[in-house]
């Protein structure tokens, strides 16, 4: 008799999360039937697409935090951008990964922060604020840029015991450095806390309504600030690590869209977490498709046809699938007590 | 308070002015020779005009630069670059050189071709010198394009790579499908069958357009891909986005055991020194050797128009001669000489 | 303040004229006081590099604006973005972001190199209109689609323009390479267009730039004076009142789309006629984006746009010749322009000098939410 409390709950969860569970299970059995008729090419097109995602999932993550709590970040490619410099630069420079790490995430922290500053607490228009982040950081980092350095050590990978022995997915998921995994965490995570803690439900609060928020007793303006600061770590860790693992190297202007491509994820994954992860992992497989029916001449189409499948498929997947999609309501609007 | 304010006002002019009126003596610190004079006969002045790109971008852009450079400290001139932002900057950019007398200019990419004829043309008196760019026409007494067979240099590299393979899988991590590049990838698959005729040469090309040569981070995932199916020799051609590519197999295990790597352009041994440990060599076209030896010949006079071809080759093998079997170095050497006398071809040629 | 004597009195009532002729052009005297400043933080990143600022300045400006060439040059490079600034600005009214204006300026770019090349027969004064339609027509197209995914399909307009540049260009890059290429030719270009169909040149002013006004003006005139606009506007503003007024949103939006890309499209197709004389892959790159840039420095101002592509513009112009006097690399001009971007939007440079009369700035951008 003491399953049944249990059971009881996987059945509510499934219940739930009914939709969510069946396409995860169409998935599934799509990739390992996959699987189990080409091993090799399902592997490494899937690691491919997943290496792709890491830091255009926690870039769309950067987004999430701040649009759940009512500020628009287009200011992701910049973030990340001066994010990969510094982290380049003082890894280079100390020749320590764990110093440019740090330097990589605080730089997203303190771009965050400029965000916010800026954004929130002087109102000015979150649109604008985010393109003077890009001008800004392309700017500084091809002005700043200095060549000529490298890496002298390299991120470590490890391999996550009894995960990384699971088929297709264990090599692709657990057997990756620090950065793999600590996206995998923080989409969790998040996922967690935005929709089961007393933080998620203020933070969504001050995205969906933060007049009401504020009659609640939440100090909407400090958590707005908090909030986009805190996701600025978040881009920070993606040019860390595009930077440090991803790339190995800075190159002036080499993240090259990808703050935009997290935008379009972000709103492709409805502003959740999972479903952000879900369809930056999509897109990171539709473009290894593209460089894969390049490499097997499979099909003979003109090359230029191939590279714009990932786009099209996002497009037409949004036209006639995806259906509405709604992002919280107070998003790009400043507040401040009393304008209500 | 009014007055105070105003009073700001002037305040905020009165910075501006004081920020741009406090002269650093440090504008004094200019090197000896200047082009404050380069229409008098004896005074050496070389300006060179980059595509859209850096002089810093460890590629063709530097290295036409390096030898620009060369040629200056060798002859006791003057350089100086302009760095094009907007390819409708091309014509304007050169004549910041054309207006202070340069008597050379260095115009750098195939991009540039069409603009550097027109610049020629309206200026007799001046060199120019186009890297990569065709000038087979040869009409332009005063434009000699400096061209590199990119397909002699993939040959002998695909050749070299279909011998140290064992898995008889070769890839190809390439930047645009622009023709130099296409010439690099076609000779090299050529060279890699003519070894082995068996050997699979897996091709891929930068799928985005526009960033195409800047993207190190795809490169390395297209490199990883193709070393999960089963390759163990890449060629990484493509500016940063072939870099990407060494520096990912340089990290692979196996690496310079088992998986190997063959860069483009300069010897990458220098140039990408995190790809050392995979790198047995690169497919070099001497671009650095070809300006300096062309603005050399500018110099004496005895430059001329239509194309001048630029030597390429492989590189050293630094550390890989002891690893590579003697007998595939004599093969390659032998394939290297025949590709330079014309007793071997590449049957390449771009439709 | 409430005993001062007579002299002063006297004084501050001059002061106060002069104060408020100020206050009443702030909109005028913030963007100046935004750009001394930019420039100054610049003249301290310049002589960090060891060169003296004035002598950096004085050869920017005058390769930007003191020679013939340079004129043009400078001109040349306002008038897309006059144009991409105004195709911003519109969709603005209306609450959307259009991010596709790169590949809405592309589409119109190649549609008038085709027509230009394709009807050669046709006489100037009827080639160069019917070019700019075709680049018009093609720009609107591609941004309807754009339009009609948000309105009939709800798809947001930042990710389907974001996808729609990258289909764009795609599809663009197949056509120059194939179908359209110029025979005998390795580049990825079409054949020129017909001479004829080249926008001519009036001493340094090129005519496009004459369009790109005029584009200005209509817009800024249909904005403000028709019921279009004011559909636009109230749309822009607060959509349930737009309801209760009866607009169509759906019209609405896609309209303000094909508006949109069409001024995009214009731009391309100005490119295209006046400055590269085909259609050449690389030679269009940013413009869109920029139009961005304008459209904020502008604050969504159609005439507004004008100014800013200038500055935008000169800057851009003058780089060569600051590289090539000084030695200082092109990319400083980027961040003179971002500091300005943001002294400009800032509203703490407004209210720390006018304090309560201040204008309050509306948010340009207001329409992310739905």
């Amino acid at each position: 008799m003491v399953g049944v409390p249990k059971m009881n709950a996987v059945l509510d969860f499934f219940n739930a999360h009914r939709k969510g569970t069946i396409y995860s299970l169409i998935v599934l059995v799509a990739a390992y039937t996959f699987y189990f008729i080409d091993g090799v090419r399902s592997t490494t097109m899937l690691e491919f697409a997943w290496r792709f995602s890491i830091p255009l999932v926690l870039a769309a993550l950067t987004g999430l935090i701040g649009e759940r709590s009512g500020v628009v970040n287009i200011g992701i490619e910049g973030q990340m951008l001066t994010s990969a410099f510094t982290g380049f630069f003082v890894a280079a420079f100390t020749g320590s990964l764990i110093a440019g790490m740090f330097a990589g995430v605080l730089t997203g922290l303190a771009m965050g922060y400029f965000l916010a500053f800026v954004a929130v607490k002087w109102q000015m228009d979150q649109i604008i604020a985010g393109v003077v982040i890009n001008i800004v950081a392309a700017g500084i980092t091809s002005f700043f840029y200095v060549p000529g350095q490298i890496l002298t050590q390299q991120m470590p990978r490890f391999a996550v015991p009894l995960l990384s022995d699971i088929p297709l997915i264990g090599p692709v998921f657990f057997n990756r450095g620090f950065f793999g995994l600590a996206t995998i965490v923080i989409v969790l995570t998040l996922n967690f806390m935005l929709f089961r803690s007393r933080w998620g439900l203020r933070t969504r609060a001050s995205g969906e309504y933060p007049q009401a928020a504020d009659t609640a007793g939440v100090d909407v303006i400090k958590l707005r600030i908090a909030n986009v600061s805190l996701a600025g770590l978040l881009a920070g860790t993606a040019g860390a690590y595009l930077a440090l693992e991803a790339a190995g190297t800075f190159e002036r202007g080499f993240t090259g869209g990808r703050g935009f491509t997290a935008l379009a994820i972000l709103i492709f994954g409805a502003w959740y977490p999972m479903r952000a992860l879900a369809a930056a992992l999509f897109f990171g497989f539709a473009t290894a498709l593209a460089s894969q029916l390049q490499a097997d001449k499979v099909v003979d189409i003109p090359q230029q046809f191939i590279n714009i499948l990932p786009s099209t498929l996002t497009l037409l997947v949004l036209a006639f699938a995806a259906g509405r999609v709604r992002p919280p309501a107070a998003v790009g609007a400043p507040y401040s007590k009393g304008n209500a | 308070m009014i007055a105070k304010r105003l009073a700001a006002l002037a305040a905020v002019a009165t910075l501006a002015l004081a920020a741009c009126s406090s002269d650093p003596s440090a504008s004094s610190s200019a090197p000896a020779p200047t082009d404050s004079n380069c229409a008098a006969a004896e005074n050496l002045c070389i300006g060179l005009v980059t595509d859209t790109g850096k002089v810093d971008d460890k590629s063709f852009n530097q290295s036409a630069w390096e030898g620009a450079v060369a040629a200056a400290d060798e002859l006791g001139g003057f350089a100086k670059y302009i760095e094009t932002v907007d390819s409708k900057d091309y014509a304007s950019n050169m004549q910041q050189f054309i207006d202070r007398d340069y008597d050379v200019i260095v115009t750098v990419g195939f991009l540039m071709a069409e603009a550097t004829v027109e610049a020629a043309n309206a200026n007799p008196d001046i060199v120019f010198i186009g890297v990569d760019q065709d000038q087979s026409a040869g009409t332009v007494p005063n434009l000699t394009g400096l061209v590199f067979p990119e397909d002699q240099a993939g040959y002998a590299a695909g050749f070299l790579a279909a011998k140290i393979s064992t898995t008889g899988k070769l890839g190809q991590v390439l930047g645009l499908e622009i023709p130099p590049v296409q010439k690099f990838a076609l000779g090299f698959e050529a060279g890699a069958k003519a070894a082995n005729p068996a050997v699979e040469v897996t091709t891929v090309y930068h799928p985005f357009e526009g960033d195409g040569f800047n993207d190190p981070e795809w490169g390395a995932n297209e490199a990883s891909k193709q070393l999960g199916q089963g390759i163990d020799v890449i060629f990484g051609a493509g500016g940063n986005t072939g870099n990407g590519a060494l520096r990912e197999i340089a990290k692979a295990e196996g690496a310079g055991t088992s998986i190997f790597c063959i860069g483009v352009d300069a010897d990458q041994w220098n140039t990408v020194p995190e790809a050392q440990p995979c790198l047995v060599t690169s497919a070099m076209k001497l671009i650095t050797l070809g300006v300096t030896d062309l603005i050399k010949a500018a110099n004496d006079g005895s430059i001329e128009g239509g194309n001048f071809f630029g030597q390429t080759g492989l590189a050293d093998y630094h550390d890989f001669a002891s690893v590579i079997d003697q007998a595939v170095q004599d093969e390659v050497a032998a394939i290297v000489a025949g590709l330079k006398d014309g007793s071997i071809q590449t049957g390449v040629s771009l439709g | 303040m409430s005993s001062v004597n007579e002299a002063e009195v006297d004084s501050s009532s001059i002061g106060r004229k002069v104060w408020d002729q100020v206050v009443r052009y702030q909109s005028i005297v913030v963007p100046v006081i935004a750009l001394v400043i930019a420039f100054s933080i610049g003249a301290i990143l310049i002589s960090l590099q060891g060169v003296s600022p004035m002598t950096a300045y004085q050869s920017l400006f005058r390769s930007a604006l003191f020679s013939p060439a340079g004129l043009e040059r400078t001109f040349e490079k306002a008038t897309p973005l006059i144009l991409t600034g105004l195709a911003v600005a519109v969709a603005f009214r209306v609450g959307l972001f259009n991010i596709g204006a790169q590949g809405q300026l592309l589409t119109g770019a190649l549609a008038s190199a085709w027509a230009g090349f394709t009807f050669t027969s046709l006489p100037g004064f009827l080639l160069v209109p019917v070019a700019i339609l075709f680049g018009a027509l093609a720009g609107a197209m591609w941004g309807s689609i754009a339009g009609l995914l948000k309105a009939y399909r709800g798809v947001h307009e930042v990710i389907s323009t974001i996808m729609l540049n990258t289909i764009a260009l795609g599809i663009i890059e197949y056509l120059i390479s194939y179908p359209l290429q110029e025979p005998g030719q390795v580049l990825s270009r079409t054949p020129a267009i017909a001479d004829q169909a080249k926008l001519p040149l009036f001493g340094f002013l090129p005519s496009g730039f004459f369009l790109a006004l005029v584009s200005a003006a209509i817009i800024a005139w249909m904005l403000t004076r028709t019921t279009l606009g004011f559909r636009f506007t109230t749309v822009g503003k607060n959509k349930f009142a737009a309801i209760y007024a009866g607009i169509k949103l759906k019209h609405t939006v896609v309209l303000s789309m094909i508006f949109s890309g069409a001024l995009a499209g214009i731009g391309g197709a100005i490119e295209t006629l006046g400055v590269v004389h085909r259609y050449e892959s690389g030679f269009n790159d940013g413009i869109g984006f920029d139009g961005i840039t304008i459209a904020l420095l502008a604050r969504g101002n159609p005439w507004g746009t004008i100014p800013a592509a200038m500055l935008v513009a000169i800057l851009r112009s003058g780089a060569a010749t600051l590289q090539f006097d000084t030695g200082i690399e092109p990319e400083v001009v980027d961040l003179l322009l971002a500091i300005t971007l943001l002294l400009v939007s800032l509203p703490i440079i407004a209210k720390a000098i006018f304090r309560d009369r201040a204008i309050k700035n509306d948010n340009v951008t207001s329409g992310w939410g739905s």
